[in-house]
């Protein structure tokens, strides 16, 4: 039932434009009414998506933003960006609370945890790096350096931190536990995203493929192509039904993938350029895609 | 009677009361004055001047105690006709508010105000001010005591002066101030002074930079007042100087214009004057003005012959030729091209491309861009920043706007009307002369000649055909016999000739004067036993003879030789030293090689297919290393042979060794694995051979071999492939994750190996502690197969290992400190290692902890023999720990015996590393009987002494008394480690039995999902 094209969010809604130049990443908030946009022109972006609003504009990146993350309660940001610090912001008054400094280059992916206290950056000086929000100090509280190459993507559980890298790794690391899980893919990954039922991770590769692993046991569930991913951070994501695998292309298409048999269900052009971004509602049918072009689209049914 | 009242064009005049204007935009509130009637002439002037004073509310200065504001609801202008009207009935007009008196009647008014001494007389003294003769309060300059105080000038309160306090808090800096003597000057002082301030003067600004300056500037500030959309600083095209250069003033003044070349001649400028008037009038008479234009520009030609190629030249700026201005950063003089000048051409061609697409991107490239080279669009990046390579823009592709070049031609438009206008601008456009057409098809064409077809069997390699030595080798043997010369001269000369030629260039020459020989006669001299062979052959060996010579000249004469020549006695320094130098680097050779032989394991060289070896047949010298590099790699023998291979590849630089030895290791690689090859499939042979062949190919080259063979390498691995490792979270962590830390309390961690040669050091070693039960069989079972020879034997553990993979929960990578084992230097550590084998001896019952020490045993066997490879020594298959219990203590002699012969204090470190290891494993089954302990019994262990332990074994309490200190510490550290992981392991087994369990039940929900998927596609389709 779940794989007709109809269920899928193809069709344009609206389009979000303000940033100028590449818009680099693009997240929904924790319930969807909201979404984060950040990109080239040193800016982050409250929006409301579905009423196609531009609510503020965060300032004070020296340099590209590269992620964004918000807080369940909506009341604070993360951002990481190329001035190697992670900016962490009131999202009300939309000033910088704390930047938290520590990575010896650009921050790839910024997380925050459950219960908001720690943020869990990525960087491309091969580290993972996680930060108290709670402490006045701007120092990391835990460095993860076992990493060969830049860290592009991170995501976290309540009790792990995933992270994808360029050495062609998707590591696990189990704070529970006390334990590192590293699993090769044998080609560089560039994005990482997580199942709703975080029983798998998705995993971007730059040889254009996606890979989904089963995250209890490291076995390969399937492989989805078509799509072409070389060079540039891309993001891909899983729908919210889970029946469904996104990604964008370098071409400016967006891809749909059965999860289960991997075939394309549904390829389009969205953008004129790279989409860097994809992100979607946790509940509804409803897909943010963004691009270099400059542009945020709104995709539904 | 004009009733200028409650008119509906003037509401009123409001008066505005200062101190309750809070925000300069708003107003609070507003006082309608009562209206007069009464009014004067004198009044009418002044309300003229009001009701043309249109406040703005903004402005008004707050110091103006009573400030009128006209709140005008029609146009204001409308007011002087009726005012006109008003000067003949003044009696009748209505006035709202008090009228705004003149600046100069105000201080006049004030200053007598002032001045009259009454009203001054009656303040107290402290309030009384002096002034000065305008009136203002006097000030007598900074240093003359300021403004005439209070109290008579000589204090500020009644108590006297007021200190200042500094107060500065976090939140509110204390702002330092600069003072200098003119802020305590007034504008009087400074007169008096003679106002010398330091300004910038337009008046010389010669080429406008100045002007540039402060146009920028100017720019900067208002975008910081009003921050335009566009983010960054003002592109430098927008911004330009206001006032250009006095040079460029005269000019103008002299009748140059902008775009003009500067020239005097009269008539060219009159007729330009002439011309442009008749454009305008052409413009402005008709619609069809552009032919026309041109038709009179026809007519100008005539009449000034040369006129039109002087309005081309008009058109233009006399150039300005600056050769080469200095724009990169390097130092003055260096030359990055120097030796690649063709990189400096491509960088030309780069930067005027960048040029030119920056000129047709002019609107959206400069608007957006402030540096609009490649970076991306609209975002500079900090002034004190340097671009870096991040900066660049890598979307630049997909962003880039599409460079449509609007090909405008006018040409068209125009074409029907003249056709010669149209060849005109044609002519504009191409930029050549005037009546000249450019052709179409040139009969010059640039000549191609394309390199010859390369024959597919050439090889670039040039062989010769024998080597040159071993035919020089021929002559050098058999000197022959000195010949008389024959009397023909020309034919004396002629065969030496020959013979000079042949020595120099081969046997080949020979071939062909031979050859010559049969229609020639003169060449008939190389005939064995015509007149002259015997000469020519002499000859012929002479000039060899001189050739070898002329070869090697540079063996022949070293310093040394030359010096054995006359007789010196070598110098022993230098000798000395030279040896310590190739000993040095001999030694870095063998230890690589043995750190090679550690790594791989041991193959016979015997029952390899010769072909295999024989893979540098080419070239016998490299052949010959090559067989001396397989030895050393697969039987260890280091000493003798490879002191051997260090002086003959000593001749060879560093960086060709290292690439000789990378081609040996591919090669031997290659090796192993054909013969792996055959092993798994023997009957087909074919491909073996197929793919040694294809070896042999590659290794003629040199380097490409490494990428395919790590390609292999990669084909090989299958993924996703999953590892695990020990991983600490900090503390901190943990309680931000509202988890509890899985190493509260345990030792600081191992720092993981990292490269190759820290695992070298650090010999991973594969423990397995979850139940020693399950250990001991596989264990047992191998032991018998161990006797089976030392290749198996060394494959044990591997199998061990492989057995209880599955069934250990982990493989914790624990490091042995082999290097600090060996280097601590212990002298009772014979007697103490008795001590554990002995006990062994004495207490069979302990089969599990017996079982783990033969485990031991059989991994230190390993350790011995790459240990004796190291320091060259021939470890005999005996060696190796026997299978039985007895047997260990038996053989443990036996291996101090034989490596005796070696440095004395190299021996103790083998037994010593298997000494704590034993100890290790005791501690572990120690543990694992102390199971239920706490942690908290742990950390009061730890924090024992080892000495007054009581919980360690008894059997090692007497002997671990005799330790030296740093081995206790050794020991210690490993015991509680392994019993940490060994707690760790326990509760990770707990959770693990209940993941396994939650995962089950997840997969199998997981399925089920999936299933219905498929079934609900099914039904579907």
């Amino acid at each position: 039932m779940a794989s007709s094209g109809w269920e899928l969010a193809v069709n344009e809604s609206g389009v979000l434009k303000g940033h100028e130049g590449a818009v680099l990443a693009v997240r929904f908030n924790g319930d969807g009414n909201y979404c984060l946009t950040c990109g080239k022109d040193r800016t982050l972006r409250l929006w409301n998506p579905h009423r196609g609003i531009h609510i503020k504009t965060y300032k004070s990146h020296g340099r590209e933003v590269r992620d964004v993350h918000v807080t369940t309660d909506n009341a604070k940001l993360v951002s990481c960006g190329g001035d190697r610090q992670l900016f962490y912001w009131d999202v009300s008054s939309g000033r910088v609370i704390r930047k938290f400094r520590g990575h010896d280059s650009e921050v790839n992916s910024v997380k925050f945890n459950e219960y908001n206290a720690v943020v869990v950056s990525a960087g491309y000086d091969r580290s993972v790096r996680a930060f108290d929000c709670r402490s006045q100090s701007t120092e990391p509280i835990q460095i993860i350096d076992t990493f060969q190459d830049s860290v592009m993507s991170v995501h976290l559980t309540k009790t792990e931190i995933i992270a994808g890298c360029v050495d062609g790794t998707v590591r696990t690391f189990d704070i529970r536990m006390g334990r590192e899980l590293v699993d090769q893919l044998g080609h560089p990954v560039n994005c990482i995203s997580l199942s709703n039922d975080a029983n798998c991770v998705l995993a971007s590769c730059l040889d254009s493929t996606l890979r989904l692993l089963d995250r209890s046991t490291g076995e390969l569930l399937q492989e989805y192509k078509g799509h072409k991913c070389k060079s540039y951070k891309m993001d891909c994501c899983l729908t919210n039904t889970d029946a469904h695998v996104v990604s964008g292309s370098e071409d400016g298409f967006i891809y749909f993938w059965d999860l289960v048999d991997a075939s394309i269900v549904s390829s389009f052009r969205a953008h004129s350029s790279v989409v860097t971004s994809v992100s979607y509602h946790p509940k509804d049918v409803c897909m943010l895609t963004s691009s270099v072009d400059g542009t945020i689209k709104v995709w539904r049914k | 009677m004009h009733q200028f009242g409650p008119d509906p064009w003037i509401c009123g005049l409001v008066r505005i009361q200062p101190q309750k204007i809070r925000n300069p935009f708003r107003v609070t509130k507003l006082y309608p004055k009562p209206v007069s009637s009464k009014r004067t002439n004198g009044q009418l002037t002044k309300q003229r001047s009001f009701l043309f004073f249109f406040p703005v509310v903004s402005s008004l200065p707050s110091s103006i105690s009573p400030i009128f504001a006209l709140v005008a609801s029609a146009p204001i202008c409308t007011v002087s006709s009726p005012l006109s009207m008003a000067d003949v009935d003044e009696e009748d007009y209505v006035y709202f508010g008090t009228p705004i008196e003149r600046e100069e009647e105000i201080s006049s008014r004030k200053r007598k105000a002032i001045a009259e001494p009454g009203t001054l007389r009656s303040l107290p003294p402290w309030k009384q001010e002096v002034t000065d003769e305008e009136g203002r309060r006097r000030f007598h300059g900074a240093f003359t005591g300021g403004y005439s105080a209070g109290y008579y000038n000589t204090v500020g309160s009644k108590e006297g002066w007021t200190p200042q306090t500094f107060t500065s808090s976090r939140k509110n800096r204390a702002e330092v101030k600069k003072q200098n003597i003119y802020s305590f000057l007034d504008e009087d002082d400074l007169k008096d002074i003679g106002g010398n301030t330091l300004e910038t003067s337009m008046q010389y600004d010669t080429f406008g930079f100045t002007a540039a300056e402060f146009a920028r500037k100017k720019a900067e500030e208002e975008q910081k007042k009003r921050p335009s959309a566009i983010p960054g600083p003002a592109p430098d095209e927008i911004v330009l100087p206001a006032s250009s250069s006095i040079g460029m003033r005269l000019l103008m003044k002299m009748g140059w214009r902008q775009g003009h070349s500067i020239k005097d001649s009269n008539a060219e400028s009159l007729s330009e004057i002439r011309r442009e008037a008749r454009k305008a009038f052409m413009a402005l008479s008709s619609n069809k003005a552009e032919p026309d234009i041109s038709e009179k520009d026809a007519d100008g030609t005539d009449e000034f012959p040369d006129m039109s190629i002087d309005v081309l030249r008009n058109s233009e700026n006399t150039p300005v030729y600056v050769l080469n201005p200095k724009q990169d950063m390097y130092g003055l003089g260096y030359d990055p091209f120097k030796h690649a000048p063709e990189f400096r051409d491509s960088k030309r061609l780069r930067e005027s491309k960048s040029r030119e697409t920056k000129r047709s991107k002019v609107h959206m490239g400069s608007l957006l861009s402030s540096n609009s080279k490649k970076y991306a669009p609209g975002f500079g990046i900090g002034a004190l920043e340097e671009l870096d390579a991040e900066d660049e823009d890598i979307y630049a592709s997909g962003f880039d706007y599409e460079q449509t070049e609007v090909e405008l031609e006018p040409s068209k438009a125009v074409s029907s009307s003249s056709g010669d206008r149209m060849l005109q601008l044609e002519h504009k456009k191409r930029g050549s002369l005037l009546g000249f057409k450019l052709a179409s098809d040139s009969d010059y064409k640039l000549e191609r000649f394309y390199p010859p077809a390369i024959p597919s069997n050439f090889r670039p390699i040039h062989k010769f055909g024998a080597p040159l030595d071993q035919t020089l080798k021929n002559y050098n043997s058999v000197p022959p016999p000195d010949a008389p010369p024959p009397e023909n001269t020309n034919l004396r000369l002629l065969i030496e000739g020959s013979a000079a030629m042949v020595a120099r260039c081969g046997k080949s020459i020979e071939d062909l004067y031979m050859e010559k020989s049969k229609t020639n006669p003169l060449f008939l001299f190389l005939k064995s036993g015509a007149e002259g062979y015997d000469y020519y052959v002499r000859k012929l060996w002479e000039n060899k003879q001189k050739f070898v010579d002329n070869l090697k000249p540079a063996e022949k004469l070293t310093a040394e030789n030359r010096g054995r020549i006359l007789g010196e006695r070598p110098l022993a320094s230098t000798t000395s030293r030279v040896n310590d130098v190739s000993v040095k680097a001999r030694e870095v050779i063998n230890t690589q090689s043995s750190h090679g032989d550690t790594v791989t394991k041991p193959i016979s060289l015997a029952d390899l297919p010769d072909s295999a070896i024989k893979q540098f047949k080419h070239d016998p010298a490299k052949q010959e290393r090559f067989e001396l590099f397989l030895k050393e790699k697969y039987q260890g023998g280091l000493r003798a042979s490879g002191t051997r291979s260090s002086t003959s590849t000593s001749t060879m630089s560093e960086a060709d060794r290292a690439r000789e030895r990378l081609d040996f290791e591919a090669a031997a690689e290659a090796i192993e694995k054909g013969k792996q090859t055959i092993q798994i499939s023997a009957p087909s042979t074919d491909h073996t051979k197929d793919l040694l062949g294809f070896g042999e190919d590659r290794f003629v080259s040199s380097t490409l071999i490494e990428n395919s063979e790590t390609k292999l390498e990669e084909t090989n691995v299958v993924y996703p492939k999953r590892e695990q490792f020990e991983w600490r979270p900090s503390p901190i962590l943990c309680k931000r994750f509202d988890l509890i830390d899985p190493y509260m309390g345990k030792p600081p961690p191992v720092p993981r190996p990292r490269s190759k040669m820290d695992s070298l050091i650090f010999l991973p070693e594969i423990f397995k502690s979850s139940n020693k039960e399950d250990a001991k069989s596989p264990i047992g079972n191998s032991l018998e197969a161990s006797k089976s020879g030392l290749k198996e034997a060394e494959a044990e553990p591997s199998a061990s290992e492989a057995d209880v993979a599955p069934t250990s929960p982990k493989n914790v990578e624990r490091p042995v400190d082999l290097y600090k084992a060996i280097f601590s230097d212990d002298s009772d550590d014979d007697e103490a290692d008795a001590g554990p084998a002995l006990n062994q001896a004495l207490n069979p019952v302990k089969s599990s902890e017996g079982a783990n020490k033969t485990l031991n045993r059989l991994v230190a066997g390993d350790f011995l023999e790459s240990l004796g490879k190291e320091l060259g020594l021939e470890v005999p298959p005996g060696s190796i720990p026997g299978p039985s219990l007895n047997a260990n203590t038996v053989s443990l002699p036996e291996e101090q015996k034989s490596c005796k012969g070696g440095d004395d204090r190299d021996n103790t470190p083998f037994p010593k590393v298997k000494e704590t290891k034993s100890k290790d494993y005791g501690s572990t089954v120690d543990s694992s009987r102390e199971k239920k302990r706490s942690h908290s019994k742990h950390h009061r262990r730890r924090s024992r002494t080892p000495d007054l332990d009581p919980d360690s074994g008894s059997d090692s309490d007497s002997h671990r008394r005799h330790r030296s200190r740093s081995k206790k510490r050794h020991d210690r550290r490993d015991r509680s480690r392994s019993r940490d992981s060994e707690s760790s392991d326990e509760a990770y087994m707990n959770r693990k039995e209940r993941r396994k369990k939650h995962h089950s039940r997840h997969h199998e929900h997981k399925k089920k999902d999936y299933g219905d998927k498929y079934s609900d596609k099914k039904r579907r389709s």
